[in-house]
């Protein structure tokens, strides 16, 4: 047995002193009043959860950022898996297609948003501008608080399909053709091929793609703050960008510290869910 | 393998380790001073360069007369804010120089006690870079919280109107002088344009994203409509005067028409884009000829001229005095770029030297230069010939009268502001969305303001 | 499914799927590049110029921002994120793909949840505890940062792929006497080399991306290419074209090693081996 505990040692020895400050700190300071420009930080126990969890902010953010992380989670599995599944096949050229599908992984997040914000701009914009007007569409894409949504989702799209692309392109590696000769010759179906035996092998790498997109998702800041702002008004202001304020712009360090272990919370159940219901 | 594997990783993080000690700066014998603050490369480049980060000569020139080593970090705005906060929040000291806004900043961090007076140097340092006395005094007040300097400012701003004369004289208009003729010239410019079957010229570009993107804009209107700053009852400005007065905020008070009127004018006369729109927006719109007036943030247009490619824009642009409203004060917007010194500093006296070159003649001479923008907070700088030349005489004295007219102080000077800025903002932006209606929009940030001054313990007996 | 011959139809049909993906995909990016040649004025017009008359403009000014330095910072960075996450997430993953008790799935959670805390939260401890250790604005700060996002999944992603392989490979080389470094070593990374190549390009592309921890922790010295981005080209000094030019310039290396790896990741060789 401790073969194995000393091979992991090392690992979780690096990630548990970085880990470890930071969330004691985040506890610590969750029960207290800690705000920046005020002296002393009193214990209050648990009233910057109350405080959060109760005003307007929380449950606008709440909406949206369920809606968002959802959204991009799904389309973003579902194109990455297809995409993977194709470009899996013998099929001539796929060298080049996946390099050029994996393309936006290299573009940070910032300009990545700037890029749609200024494609998407209803006054000066190639799409909001120019295509989509010229097509009879003349709603503003970013200031429209029923479109703002789902500008950001396609942005993120667009950044993050690729790293599902990978990842399930990685686990599809792991199955070998030897199995699904046998099965064909046995005179299985295509749909029976994947849902036997593709599916099934992996199931790890979609579960770790499912988590990690989901974290992502549920922390994105960069793109929606450079694309919207967080609006028109708060129509697409995520916890993150929540939290970002209510820590560095209204300085309340005790409550965002707050707002950070909900969402650590939530993701950690959310996490056990989808862990639970693949496996 | 498993050797050549360890022998690589031991390479690496060797190389690592020594690449980021070489990093390290060697035992200066000059005093390090840190700068954190953003607009790189059009911020001083005449020291650091276009690219911000030359050693220019002028540069090498100032460290060896002073004995410090000025290392500059750039970054854009969130960044900075947390790098602020970081080190705010630690009391590490790192930055010795950091940016404020007059927009929360300045007041924020003053009366946290992060900042350090500045009174005293001036009296104690005398001459040097800095001449106080050259400075239109609007700019040095706005830094001033409850009379105690807290920063010194680089460029800054005054309201005022851009507009395209070529546009105005086709449909027979003049400048507004009141917000009722500002109205009048709007209705005139939508069904002008709108009669010539032109869709992509709009009468005005403002800004409304979330946040504390329009406010200096919209406390501006709220001004112009109260005729004082109507954020508290009797226009209480400072924490004193709130707690003596016990001043209610009065946002679905005396805050509203002016309030009502930037949305208004935003949603009937504005692109559509417009609820997400910042300075970068405006900027672009009007740069791309795409409006007839840019108002009350007048540089941002200064800025498009800069960039812009067209003929009518750089030709036709004329500034003009902001509009008075029927509170009988003139539409504000104000704001400096200045630095403070953080309290934590270890070396503030060579952080003032640093402070007081980079704001001082010569900077904001380059800096004018550079950009050609009049909004300079020195007036033997707004009348040197670079700008006389572009602008002439004429814009020049009124972009100083309009400067001399100003009111810095237009909205309250509390710990709080960065919170009400940028509420008040991503109030804007949902009332012009239509999301809610205006007075519900009001309503929401009055029953916020209320339970959060009382909590502040601002109506304690 | 894989190795299926398709008839013309059904191959046109994924074709087609790729191909429209593609455009989604290369729309905005042509964009970018194009954008990166033409002034800030020109690269707003619309309807945008097809031809037009190149300016390096944007290109001087990214070249001379001290992208050479940023670029070698974010190479290291990335870099050893690479071999420092193959040596430990190898090794573990190998750990918890042969630890069949409940303690193994438990620890394999928890390994994940160290990525689970939002941004904001981590930055003001995080920024206290390396200036305590005075390691700010060191590449290695910012390396041990990455190594927070990138070892979860690597170890995720190792242990899954190990779990796959047939155990008898491993009972051979057992009963042949070697040690368990050994047989990780010499036996079951030459059949996971698929897989490492893979999870190798996943960390150096997440590593060399990675803003937020590079920004709050460097200043001049240890800076990385996306915190450079922002700082020559962020919010305040708003010069799009610039961003164009850095974002090309940054995608240049990228794009060579992801043509050149995925040549690697091809299907695993030796399950033939078994037999």
């Amino acid at each position: 047995m401790s073969w194995q505990y000393k091979f992991l040692l090392p690992a979780l020895l690096v990630l548990l002193s970085i880990v470890a400050f930071p969330t004691f700190f985040l506890f610590y300071v969750s029960f207290h009043e800690w705000v920046l420009f005020k002296r002393g930080m009193p214990f209050i126990g648990f009233e910057n959860f109350s405080r959060v969890l109760t005003s307007p902010e929380f449950l606008q953010s709440l909406k949206v950022s369920v809606m968002y992380t959802f959204s991009t989670t799904t389309l973003t599995f579902i194109l990455g898996l297809g995409l993977a599944l194709i470009l899996n096949e013998q099929l001539k050229g796929r060298g080049i297609m996946r390099t050029l599908i994996a393309l936006p992984l290299v573009i940070p997040p910032v300009v990545a948003g700037f890029a749609w914000k200024f494609a998407l701009n209803r006054e000066v914009g190639v799409i909001g501008a120019f295509i989509l007007p010229a097509m009879g569409f003349m709603k503003s894409l970013l200031a429209d608080p029923s479109l703002a949504l789902g500008s950001i989702i396609l942005a993120d799209i667009w950044s993050k399909t690729s790293l599902m692309f990978l990842i399930l392109l990685a686990g599809l590696q792991a199955v070998s053709p030897d199995l699904y000769e046998a099965a064909r010759i046995d005179g299985a179906s295509s749909w029976q091929l994947f849902s036997h035996i593709t599916f099934p092998l992996i199931k790890p790498a979609i579960i770790i793609a499912l988590i990690i997109r989901f974290i992502d998702a549920f922390n994105v800041f960069d793109a929606i703050f450079v694309m919207t702002s967080g609006g028109p008004g708060t129509a697409t202001q995520t916890f993150p960008l929540l939290g970002w304020k209510i820590g560095f712009l209204y300085f309340h360090l005790g409550q965002a510290a707050t707002l950070a272990i909900i969402m650590l919370i939530m993701t950690i159940g959310v996490s056990i869910f989808l862990i639970r219901r693949i496996t | 393998m498993s050797k050549n594997f360890l022998k690589a990783v031991g390479l690496t993080v060797s190389l690592a380790l020594v690449i980021s000690l070489m990093s390290l700066p060697a035992g200066a014998a000059k005093t390090g001073i840190r700068v954190l603050v953003f607009a790189q490369g059009f911020a001083w480049p005449e020291l650091f360069g276009s690219t911000g980060v030359d050693e220019t000569e002028r540069l090498k020139q100032f460290e060896e007369k002073e004995g410090v080593d000025v290392r500059i970090e750039w970054g854009d705005e969130t960044a900075i804010r947390q790098k602020v906060a970081a080190d705010f929040a630690a009391r590490t000291g790192r930055y010795d120089l950091v940016l404020v806004g007059t927009d929360g900043g300045v007041q924020t961090y003053g009366y946290g006690g992060f900042l350090e007076p500045l009174d005293k140097y001036l009296e104690l340092y005398p001459g040097g870079y800095f001449d106080p006395q050259d400075v239109y005094p609007q700019f040095l007040d706005a830094n001033r919280v409850e009379g105690v300097l807290y920063a010194l400012p680089y460029y800054s701003f005054g309201a005022g109107i851009m507009y395209r004369k070529d546009i105005f004289d086709k449909y027979g208009l003049t400048s507004p002088k009141t917000t009722d003729e500002l109205y009048q010239v709007l209705e005139a410019l939508k069904s002008g344009l709108r009669g010539e079957g032109i869709t992509d010229v709009y009468p005005v570009t403002m800004r409304g994203a979330p946040g504390e993107e329009p406010t200096l804009d919209v406390a501006g209107f709220v001004y112009a409509w109260a005729g004082y700053p109507a954020w508290f009852e009797g226009g209480a400005m400072t924490p004193d005067q709130i707690k003596e007065k016990k001043a209610m905020p009065i946002f679905t008070g005396d805050f509203a028409p002016g309030f009502g009127a930037f949305v208004e004018i935003c949603q009937k006369y504005g692109p559509p884009g417009i609820a997400t729109h910042t300075w970068v927006d405006m900027m672009n719109i009007y740069a791309m000829g795409k409006a007839a007036i840019l108002m009350p943030s007048a540089i941002n247009a200064y800025a498009a001229l800069g960039v812009t490619e067209d003929e009518q824009v750089k030709k036709y642009t004329r500034f003009a005095k902001s509009p008075t409203g029927s509170g009988g004060k003139q539409i504000q917007s104000f704001w400096t770029f200045s630095l403070g010194i953080n309290k934590d500093s270890r070396h503030k006296k060579e952080a003032w030297k640093v402070l007081t070159f980079l704001m001082g003649k010569e900077s904001m001479q380059a800096f004018a230069e550079r950009t050609q923008w009049p909004n300079v907070t020195m007036k033997s700088v707004l009348y040197s010939d670079v700008l006389i030349k572009k602008y002439g005489m004429e814009e020049i004295k009124l972009n100083e009268e309009s400067i001399l007219e100003a009111e810095p102080f237009y909205f309250p000077y509390i710990p709080e502001l960065n919170e009400y800025m940028d509420r008040v903002g991503t109030a804007t932006s949902e009332a012009i969305a239509k999301t809610k209606p205006v007075e519900a929009v009001l309503s929401g940030l009055q029953t916020w303001a209320l339970e959060a001054m009382l909590r502040a313990g601002y109506y304690k007996k | 499914m894989y190795g299926q011959k398709y008839s013309n139809l059904k191959k046109l049909v994924l074709y087609a799927i790729v191909f429209t993906y593609l455009v989604f995909v290369l729309f905005p990016l042509i964009w970018l590049v194009q954008s990166s040649f033409k002034s800030m004025y020109q690269a707003l017009k619309i309807p945008p110029a097809l031809i037009w008359r190149p300016t390096f403009e944007a290109y001087q000014k990214a070249l001379g921002g001290g992208m050479l330095r940023a670029f070698l910072n974010s190479a290291i960075v990335s870099l050893s994120n690479v071999v420092l996450v193959l040596v430990l997430g190898v090794s573990a993953g190998y750990a918890l793909a042969n630890l069949k008790t409940k303690a193994s799935q438990n620890i394999g959670f928890w390994i994940l949840t160290v990525r689970m805390a939002p941004a904001f939260g981590i930055i003001v401890p995080l920024y206290i505890i390396l200036r305590s250790f005075r390691l700010v604005d060191t590449i290695f700060a910012v390396m041990v940062a990455h190594l927070t996002i990138n070892l979860p999944l690597a170890i995720w992603l190792l242990k899954s792929y190990f779990e796959e392989i047939p155990s008898e490979l491993a009972e051979a080389a057992i009963v042949d006497g070697a040690t368990r470094t050994q047989i990780l070593l010499y036996v079951l990374v030459p059949v996971a080399v698929p897989m490492i190549v893979a999870v190798s390009a996943l960390v150096f592309l997440l590593s060399w991306n990675e803003f937020l921890f590079a920004f709050v922790l460097t200043s001049e010295a240890a800076r990385t290419v996306p915190v450079l981005v922002a700082s020559l080209a962020g919010t305040m000094r708003f010069d799009w074209p610039l961003m164009c030019a850095l974002s090309t310039l940054a995608l240049i290396p990228a794009f060579v090693l992801v043509v050149y790896l995925q040549r690697y990741i091809v299907r695993g060789l030796t399950f033939g081996a078994v037999k």
